[in-house]
């Protein structure tokens, strides 16, 4: 059975899959708040990527509030995912203001903006871009 | 707990070639991946890390045990596997598993009968009318199957085709379970060391340039483009492993990255357009040519 | 150097070089019965026949078993799969002694027994067992020679040059013993007389044999490591 499906093809680095899949397993609701993660090693050996890196993984994951390791116990999907989208939320809202900066050195107006937010987000709908993905 | 092994000030003298100074620890439960090319020291390395050469000065110490004096307690722990080992060309598997099982009680059939299914071995053909990747598969295969402390692999998935190539991989991943077995192996394909590795060694020219945890290791390579012109004292910056320029387009592959590089390189009247990690092979042949430490 | 014996892991190699020829061996010795069923017939052209196809195959069979636990090995590589094994070159060097020794004993030794049977009990002259002996001896001190350079020198061309030589100067020796009254006169006659000359002779060929395998364990079992 495959916990996680890691690839060399994709242009994220392999700890960064490992985050991204994860997350997206949770969200999706595969692994429910409280669940028992595999552990670091079992990891591992089945996608084949070395130790250091998975541990890298979960270490990042448990900083964003994801998930949380009990000492000696192994890890847990966090009970309370709010924090972690709070992580995210506040992520978002740096990009935004971010974009935002930069729109108002260009000179755009807001309606400006809107518009090329919608043509990032047709272009982003047509082709699979890579997230940057670095969990704050 | 006691390392995999423990190298210390090692040195070894051939009429040709010689391994100088090299300190180098392996802790249990870890794997690392020796890299370098052709006549680098690795295979010297290796021999010296199975008690097969003695040293002409520096310690050797693998799973405890000092080589070579206790070369013999040293084996009994340690699967090795190197590119230029044979087996007998007229016996089978079996013949040779039935030897290889009377020496090490810790044999185990039921593995040993789930690695020929994955490796896909004729157990009763004579070795001889192997293909090189069965005949690499079949020597993994006697390591592997005694579950040893500590495997040393030189070369384990040098000329095997790719679907070989990924069955050589997968067996060594199994080993990543067991927190007590640790490996080193040596190999050009860096992305199997890449993929695999905690730790990295760099051989060159019989010394040891880098040793370093892998994640830290390419998190401090970048490879940077930008536009501009080409600021001539660039080369010399002690983070710059190699500099690039066609017209006004520029690469700087950066050795120890800082996140204030893209400031100072703005500084320099260059305009950063991307910043990427580099692959490990990428960083290997850039640490080779610009030549010192990578 | 205090080292324990891997007693049970050289027997293991000591049968594995065993089993790796047992065939051939098989085939020296066939070959041998036929040359001492020639020399049976105690006629000269079958006596001279047979003792050919004897020396031939007394050479041959020291020169292949040489060969196979150690010359091939080599070049097939094979030695760094049992040098990975839990062993010292002090046991690697005994297996090898060990392993060469019994297949280049069994064969030798049957062959031996044979002539001397053949000798004793066909209208062959009896004093023919100390001639016989001493021809025996000679091989035996080439192989021992020849395993000795095998064991330190890895070049093909020099363990060949040494076999062949030390494997001929059995022609001389033959020559020699011919010259020598005290061994010639007797060999035609049906007693067995142990001269002077012959025992000396045979005390060398067994002390200098013993000599050179003892040199060779020892040299290479202090190795405190292969290479």
């Amino acid at each position: 059975m495959n916990v996680l499906l890691l690839s060399a093809s994709d242009a994220r680095p392999m700890y960064q899959q490992i985050i991204d899949q994860i997350t997206t397993r949770v969200m999706a609701g595969d692994w429910l708040p409280g669940q028992a993660l595999p552990s670091i090693r079992e990891l591992a050996a089945s996608s084949g990527v070395s130790v250091i890196t998975v541990k890298r993984a979960y270490e990042d994951l448990e900083r964003a509030g994801l998930i949380a390791t009990r000492h000696g116990k192994g890890s847990v999907v966090a009970e309370r995912l709010d924090q972690a989208r709070g992580l995210f939320e506040d992520a978002l809202t740096r990009s935004l203001v971010d974009a935002i900066a930069h729109a108002t050195r260009l000179g755009l107006d807001r309606g400006q903006l809107h518009q090329r937010l919608d043509v990032e987000l047709d272009a982003a709908e047509s082709t699979p871009t890579p997230t940057q993905g670095n969990l704050p | 707990m006691t390392a995999a092994f423990a190298v210390s000030g090692l040195c070894k003298r051939y009429p040709h070639f010689a391994l100088q100074d090299v300190s180098l620890t392996l802790a249990e439960g870890e794997v690392m991946g020796l890299v370098g090319v052709n006549g680098a020291g690795k295979t010297t390395l290796l021999r010296l890390l199975t008690g097969l050469a003695a040293p002409d000065a520096g310690s050797i110490d693998v799973l405890g045990h000092r080589l070579p004096q206790a070369q013999v307690a040293a084996k009994r722990g340690i699967g090795f596997a190197s590119e230029d080992m044979r087996l007998y060309r007229s016996q089978s598997l079996d013949w040779h598993i039935a030897l290889v099982r009377q020496i090490y009680p810790e044999w185990d059939d039921n593995y040993a009968a789930s690695l020929m299914r994955r490796f896909d071995l004729r157990a009763q053909q004579p070795i001889g009318g192997y293909s090189h990747g069965q005949r690499v598969k079949a020597l993994l295969l006697l390591c592997l199957a005694r579950r040893p402390r500590l495997l040393l692999l030189d070369e384990p998935t040098t000329g095997l085709d790719p679907v070989a190539r990924a069955e050589v991989l997968e067996a060594l991943a199994d080993v990543l379970r067991d927190e007590r077995r640790s490996v080193l192996f040596s190999s050009h394909n860096t992305h199997d060391v890449e993929q695999l590795a905690d730790h990295i060694a760099f051989l060159h020219g019989g010394r040891l340039l880098a040793h370093r945890d892998k994640e830290s290791f390419l998190d401090d390579w970048r490879r940077v483009l930008c536009l501009g012109s080409l600021p001539p004292t660039l080369a010399n910056w002690p983070e710059v492993a190699q500099v690039r320029s066609a017209g006004s387009q520029i690469e700087v592959k950066l050795r120890a990255w800082r996140d204030d590089l893209p400031e100072r390189l703005a500084a320099q009247g260059l305009t950063v357009q991307r910043v990427d990690p580099m692959a490990l092979e990428d960083i290997f042949v850039t640490a080779v040519r610009a030549g010192g430490a990578a | 150097m205090n080292q324990v014996l891997n007693l049970p892991l050289i027997r293991l190699l000591v049968i594995k070089d065993w089993q790796l020829f047992q065939k051939q061996l098989a085939a020296y010795v066939l070959a041998g019965i036929v040359a001492l069923a020639l020399l049976g017939l105690a006629r000269p052209w079958a006596f001279y026949l047979g003792s050919l196809l004897l020396i031939i195959v007394l050479v041959a069979g020291s020169c292949f078993s040489i060969s196979n636990s150690l010359l091939v090995e080599r070049k097939e590589q094979t030695l760094a799969f049992v040098m990975s094994l839990p062993l010292s070159p002090l046991d690697f060097t005994l297996a090898k002694l060990a392993g060469n020794l019994l297949t280049f004993g069994v064969p030798f030794g049957l062959l031996l027994l044979g002539t001397l049977v053949v000798v004793l009990t066909t209208p062959l002259p009896d004093g023919l067992v100390v001639y016989s002996l001493l021809i025996y001896g000679h091989i035996l001190l080439a192989y021992s020679v020849s395993l000795m350079v095998a064991m330190q020198v890895e070049s093909e061309g020099w363990n060949t040059f040494a076999m062949i030589a030390s494997n001929l100067l059995v022609n001389p020796l033959i020559m020699l013993l011919g010259q020598i009254d005290a061994i010639s006169i007797p060999a035609r006659a049906d007693a067995i007389v142990w001269s002077l000359p012959a025992v000396l002779i045979l005390s060398a060929q067994v002390l200098l044999s013993l000599a050179a395998l003892g040199f060779t364990a020892w040299w290479h079992g202090r190795k405190p490591a292969f290479y």
